[in-house]
């Protein structure tokens, strides 16, 4: 009875661990966006859209970094790693498509060429989905290892 | 596994920060730069060229240093085709520093009279087709273009011989007064000769004279030529054959009936 109060205290505890680190992690995350935001203010007047194209990334990608923490030390932590991961990868192709961004301002056409910007940012997002396919695996691994003992 | 995993790990949080830094610092400074047009301003050259020059200053003020940056300017009639096109490269704007270049554009009148007289005498609409471009940071490419129309004044606009008067010069000569006069509405001034030719009937040239002119843009010109024409010859009807040599163009004949 003692040692099934205290597991429950236990899990209880873990849980509320998790979820102020879920918090933390996205308040951070939402403080980068934010400061990041008003050195991009002046450009998205010009830009229609742009405010909540990235309002959505940063609602989803913060979603995702809270479910990632809430299953920590579990596998699924790094399928949402994994979700993060290929989400950054679908949100730059669908956002940026062929790299080159135009827009036009009064008579002016403005032509922005992110193909570089893009690369590297879907070879980084790559290598972070590589990274939480390792972590899937060495977690499946040292599961089996303590298994096996 | 956990130290290649780790070592992953710093490498792509090092990597993103970096890029997100240098990417929104990149298109922060984009607001730092400043570029000035100048006043336009026209030249003939020694080859009877006239050259635009349009001065532009780019003040950096931002974090990185623009590179390829590059001016260009194609001029065409409103059936697309080009008259000219200029193009200025400055290879490195530094940060923190202000450069000034002058954007030349060369229009050769002659080739433009070859494709379409009508420029000389009847106004109309040159379009023009501007682009900026540089490399923020080095690195992204930005272009910025434009297109506007610009008026062409004809240089010769409302070109019309007058009536022309006959005066008896000696007993075998006829002095011929033949009013000119015309409107300058070009944006450069006419200085030059014009020759004129006076065919008979039969086309048989009767007699010839020049005057020079000196017409300053968008100004009306009025004159007068005299030609020495054989009373023998005269006959009531007949064609002038009119010659322009200017210091920028050279054109002819313009053939006008009289009589």
């Amino acid at each position: 009875m003692a040692d099934a109060n205290n597991d429950f205290k236990k899990r209880v505890r873990n849980f509320t661990f998790k979820a102020l680190k879920a918090t933390v992690n996205g308040v951070l995350f939402y403080g980068i966006y934010f400061v990041l935001w008003m050195y991009l203010a002046p450009i998205s007047q010009m830009v229609p859209g742009l405010q909540q194209m990235v309002e959505t990334f940063v609602m989803v990608y913060i979603l995702l970094i809270i479910l990632g923490e809430l299953t920590s030390k579990t596998v699924f932590q790094y399928f949402f790693n994994m979700a993060k991961a290929m989400f950054v990868i679908g949100y730059l192709i669908f956002s940026f498509k062929s790299g080159i961004f135009g827009l036009t301002f009064q008579n002016i056409r403005l032509m922005i060429d992110f193909r570089l910007f893009l690369v590297i940012a879907m070879l980084l997002s790559l290598l972070g989905l590589a990274k939480s396919v390792f972590q899937a695996i060495n977690y499946m691994n040292e599961r089996a290892e303590c298994t096996s003992i | 596994m956990r130290i290649p995993i780790r070592m992953i790990d710093i490498a792509t949080v090092f990597f993103w920060t970096f890029l997100i830094v240098f990417f929104v610092s990149a298109v922060y400074s984009v607001k730092d730069v400043h570029f000035d047009f100048g006043e336009p301003q026209m030249d003939v050259t020694s080859d009877n060229k006239v050259i635009f020059s349009q001065p532009v200053s780019i003040t950096n003020k931002g974090f990185y240093n623009i590179g390829s940056f590059n001016i260009s300017t194609e001029v065409s009639d409103k059936e697309g085709f080009t008259i000219t096109r200029g193009s200025t490269f400055t290879p490195v704007i530094n940060k923190n520093d202000v450069v000034t270049i002058t954007h030349n554009m060369t229009i050769d009148v002659n080739d433009l009279l070859q494709r379409d007289k009508n420029y000389l005498f009847n106004d109309t609409e040159l379009k023009i087709y501007e682009a900026v471009s540089m490399r923020i940071a080095d690195v992204i490419p930005v272009q910025g273009s434009t297109n506007f129309s610009m008026p062409w004044g004809a240089p010769l606009y409302n070109f019309t011989l007058g009536k022309v008067e006959y005066i008896a010069h000696n007993l075998t000569h006829f002095k011929v007064v033949v009013p000119i006069s015309f409107e300058n509405r070009a944006f450069f001034d006419l200085v030059g000769k014009i020759q004129i030719q006076m065919y008979n009937s039969i086309d048989i040239v009767v007699g010839e004279g020049q005057t020079n002119i000196e017409a300053h843009h968008n100004s009306p010109y009025n004159g007068h030529l005299e030609l020495y024409v054989s009373m023998g010859g005269m006959t009531e009807s007949g064609h002038f054959e009119v010659y322009f040599l200017t210091s920028l163009f050279n054109y002819g004949p313009l053939v006008i009936p009289y009589g």
